[in-house]
C-alpha cells in the first residue's frame, strides 16, 4: 500500500502533456522493474507479463493529464493559453502553474481585482485567463507558443489515507497498474497481461485508440477515475469516496467481463460499488472496445473529487480495492 | 530582508491567531530592544536611535493574514467555513489550505457536471467546503474543530531575481520592512507596532495606537497592483517595479497632505496609489485620541488576498529606504 502511495505521489508531481513526457518516463522505468517494457506512438507504452498462456488481457490507464498550451507571449511576461482537456475557468485565478519551456518556469493565473472585475460574472473565455510569469520582456526569449503548462500542486497525503494533488486523473490508476505488475510478475497466472499506459485521453482518447491497435489481446479492462460524492454532486450519479472500486455497467461494456468482475469482487470480499452509464463511458474503454474487429472490455474506476483541478482527491483504499480486484480477476483467468 | 520576508510569508497567522508571527519576531528582536505584548496581542517594540525623537513616531505593520474559520463539520467529514478577511470566490476554488499540520483543499463541483449557466456563475461562499481527507465527521473532528482558523497553503517562489510569488505578502512585507529597520541602527527613536486583526476591521492598531500615543504614524502595507493585461493606465492603482505606493486617500483615510508630498519628494523612487480603494490600519490610527498625522507606504502586490500574490523585492527595498527617511523626518517634527 505504501509503495503504491509513494508511486502515486511521484507520478502526480511529474508532468505528462503533449510533448512533455516526464511522468511517462518515470512510470516506464518503474514498470520495467517487473516486466519488459515497449514504447508505442506518442507517450504510450506497455509492459508485458508473458505467462505462456493462450489468453491475453489488456489492462489500461492513461498517463496524460489536463493542462494548457501557450498561444501567445506578450512583452510584459503574460501568457495567453488554450486549455487541453475540460477546464472550469472560474477556479483558475490565483492558481499556480508550471510552464514547460526551455526549462520549467513558475507562473500564476492572473486574478482580476474587484474594481476591474465584472461583478459576479466569472471569466468565461480562456483567452482572458492570462498567466503571469513575472519575467517581463525575458519571457518571449524563454517561452514559445506551443509550450505546455500544467498545474503546480505537489501531491500530499491528507487524513484517512486520502491523497490530493494534480493529475490524480489518471495517475491513480497508473499507480494501480504498477502495483498489479508487482503482484503478478513472479507468480503463476493463467493469462498473459498487457499493462498499457496510454497518451492523450484528455484530448479525445486518441492515445488508447492507436496503442490498442498495435497490441494483440483477447479482452480488456480500462481503469480511470470517476465522480465521487461531494456537495452539489447528485448522490445518485456518483460513487462514494472510500467505498471501494466502482465497477462500470454500460451497454458499451462487455456483459461477461462486467459480471465476472462483480463476481470476483463478491467472492473476495473486495469493497466495491456500481457505476451505471447509459452508453459512452467517457473513458478509454469507449475506444479500446472498438479496436480492429472489436474486443470485450470492462471498466473499473476510482472515485475522485474535484476532477480536472489542482485539488483532485482520491482515497488510497479505493486504489487498493481496484488492485485487489484486478489481481483476483486475472488469477481467475479473466473471461477465458 | 528577502530571507526575513520568506520566513514571515511561510508562517501561518490568520487574524486572531497571530502567535506564529509574533513568536518569530520576538525571537529575532531578542534583547536588542524593549518589547511588550498588549491585551489583544499587539507586539510593541521601543527602538532606541542615536538621538531622541522630538515627536513620538509609531510605525505599524500588521501580522495577520486572511484565512478561513471552520463553522461546522458535515456527516461526511467536510468542513463548512467563513472567510476571515475579504477573499474572492475564485481565489478559494480549488485551492489548498492548512490548519496547523492538517492540509485540506477547497472542493469544486467537477466541470463535467456543470450545467451551461453554472459555468458562468460563481458559487456562493456558503456552498464551498474544505476537504481534509476525512470520510466521516468523527474522523474530521480529530483533526480540526469548529473555530479553528486556516490559511492558504503555498510555497514562497522566486519568479526571477526581483519578483516573487507567495501567500500572505499582505502584510508580511510590512513586517519584514519593520523588522529589518529594527535590526539595524536607527538615527532616531521610534515605536514599532506589529498589530493584530487588521483584516477583520483594523482592530489591533486601534488599541496599540491609543497606548503608544504618537504624534506621527507610518503604516507599512501591501496594496493591490492592477498592472495586468487589458487594464488601462488609470485603472492600475499602482505597478510593480516603480517603488512603494504612497496613498493620498483610501476608503478608510484622508492622509496628511504634507507627509504625502514629503514622501513623493524624498528622492526615493515611489509612486502615487492612483485609486481611492481599500483601506488599512491608517483608518484606525489617524483617528486615535485627538488624531494622528499619518502616512501609508504600500508594497504593490498583484493578486492580493489570494494564495498566489506577486510582488517585487526592489520595491520592498525602496519601501524600507523611504520608511527610514520618513521616520527621521517625522521624529524631527519639522513639519509640525
Amino acid at each position: 500500500m505504501n509503495d503504491m502511495i509513494n508511486n502515486l505521489l511521484m507520478l502526480c508531481d511529474a508532468p505528462a502533456i503533449g510533448s512533455v513526457d516526464t511522468a511517462a518516463r518515470l512510470a516506464k522505468e518503474k514498470l520495467s522493474a517487473f516486466c519488459p517494457v515497449h514504447s508505442l506512438s506518442g507517450k504510450s507504452f506497455y509492459g508485458y507479463l508473458d505467462k505462456g498462456a493462450l489468453h491475453t488481457v489488456l489492462i489500461e490507464a492513461h498517463i496524460d493529464e489536463v493542462g494548457f498550451v501557450v498561444t501567445n507571449v506578450d512583452e510584459n511576461g503574460f501568457l495567453t493559453v488554450s486549455n487541453c482537456g475540460g477546464m472550469d475557468l472560474r477556479l483558475l485565478p490565483a492558481t499556480k502553474v508550471t510552464v514547460h519551456a526551455a526549462r520549467s518556469l513558475p507562473g500564476v493565473f492572473i486574478s482580476v481585482p474587484p474594481h476591474l472585475s465584472k461583478g459576479d460574472e466569472a471569466l468565461s473565455d480562456i483567452c482572458e485567463c492570462k498567466i503571469d510569469t513575472g519575467l517581463g520582456k525575458e519571457a518571449s526569449s524563454l517561452i514559445r507558443p506551443g509550450d505546455y503548462v500544467t498545474f503546480d500542486a505537489a501531491a500530499v497525503c491528507l487524513g484517512d489515507g486520502v491523497v490530493t494533488g494534480k493529475a490524480l486523473d489518471d495517475r491513480a490508476c497508473c499507480a494501480v497498474l504498477l502495483d498489479v505488475a508487482k503482484r503478478l510478475c513472479a507468480v503463476d497466472c493463467p493469462v498473459n497481461v498487457v499493462l498499457l499506459m496510454s497518451d492523450a485521453e484528455e484530448l479525445g482518447m486518441r492515445g488508447a485508440k492507436t496503442a490498442a491497435f498495435a497490441l494483440d489481446f483477447d479482452e480488456a479492462v480500462a481503469l480511470d477515475v470517476s465522480f465521487a460524492d461531494a456537495p452539489g454532486v447528485d448522490s445518485e450519479h456518483c460513487g462514494r469516496l472510500g467505498d471501494g472500486v466502482m465497477i462500470g455497467h454500460s451497454p458499451i461494456l462487455d456483459r461477461a467481463v462486467t459480471d465476472r468482475l462483480c463476481e470476483k469482487a463478491k467472492q473476495n470480499d473486495i469493497a466495491h460499488q456500481h457505476e451505471i452509464m447509459n452508453g459512452s463511458t467517457g473513458t478509454d474503454a469507449d475506444v479500446i472496445s472498438l479496436t480492429k474487429t472489436g474486443v470485450p472490455c470492462g471498466l473499473l474506476s476510482v472515485p475522485l473529487r474535484n476532477m480536472h483541478t489542482p485539488a483532485e482527491t482520491v482515497d488510497s483504499r479505493d486504489m487498493q480495492s481496484i488492485s485487489d480486484l484486478l489481481v483476483a480477476y486475472l488469477l481467475a483467468g479473466g473471461v477465458k | 530582508m528577502k530571507e526575513l520576508l520568506r520566513d514571515l510569508c511561510l508562517l501561518n497567522a490568520p487574524s486572531g491567531r497571530e502567535d506564529a508571527v509574533r513568536t518569530y519576531l520576538i525571537k529575532k528582536i531578542g534583547k536588542s530592544a524593549e518589547w511588550r505584548v498588549d491585551a489583544l496581542g499587539n507586539l510593541i517594540v521601543e527602538k532606541k536611535g542615536r538621538r531622541r525623537a522630538a515627536c513620538r513616531v509609531m510605525v505599524d505593520a500588521h501580522m495577520d493574514e486572511v484565512g478561513m474559520i471552520v463553522t461546522a463539520v458535515t456527516e461526511r467529514g467536510l468542513l463548512k467555513f467563513d472567510c476571515v478577511g475579504g477573499i474572492n470566490i475564485p481565489a478559494l476554488m480549488g485551492k489548498r489550505v492548512q490548519f496547523g499540520s492538517t492540509v485540506g483543499v477547497i472542493g469544486c463541483k467537477p466541470v463535467h457536471l456543470l450545467e451551461k449557466d453554472e459555468r458562468k456563475k460563481l458559487p456562493a461562499q456558503k456552498d464551498l467546503f474544505i476537504d481534509i481527507g476525512a470520510t466521516e465527521k468523527a474522523s474530521a473532528l480529530r483533526m480540526v474543530q469548529p473555530g479553528d482558523i486556516g490559511t492558504f497553503a503555498q510555497n514562497f517562489t522566486p519568479l526571477n531575481d526581483n519578483l516573487f510569488l507567495s501567500k500572505a505578502i499582505d502584510d508580511r512585507a510590512g513586517c519584514a520592512v519593520l523588522l529589518s529597520l529594527l535590526c539595524e541602527e536607527s538615527e532616531v527613536d521610534f515605536t514599532a507596532v506589529f498589530s493584530v486583526q487588521e483584516e477583520v476591521g483594523l482592530r489591533g492598531a486601534r488599541t496599540a495606537c491609543y497606548e503608544v500615543d504618537p504624534t506621527f504614524a507610518l503604516c507599512l502595507e501591501a496594496t493591490t497592483a492592477a498592472d495586468l493585461p487589458g487594464a488601462t493606465e488609470e485603472n492600475r492603482v499602482c505597478e510593480l517595479g516603480k517603488g512603494p505606493a504612497v496613498s493620498f486617500m483610501d476608503r478608510s483615510t484622508l492622509y496628511d497632505r504634507e507627509l504625502f508630498h514629503m514622501a513623493l519628494n524624498s528622492g526615493v523612487e515611489c509612486q502615487i496609489k492612483t485609486a481611492v480603494t481599500g483601506g488599512n490600519n491608517a483608518g484606525a490610527v489617524h483617528l486615535s485620541r485627538t488624531g494622528v498625522r499619518t502616512l501609508t507606504l504600500s508594497l504593490p502586490c498583484r493578486y492580493i488576498h489570494s494564495p498566489c500574490s506577486v510582488a517585487s523585492l526592489s520595491d520592498l527595498k525602496k519601501m524600507k529606504e523611504l520608511a527610514r527617511r520618513m521616520i527621521d523626518v517625522m521624529a524631527d517634527g519639522t513639519t509640525v
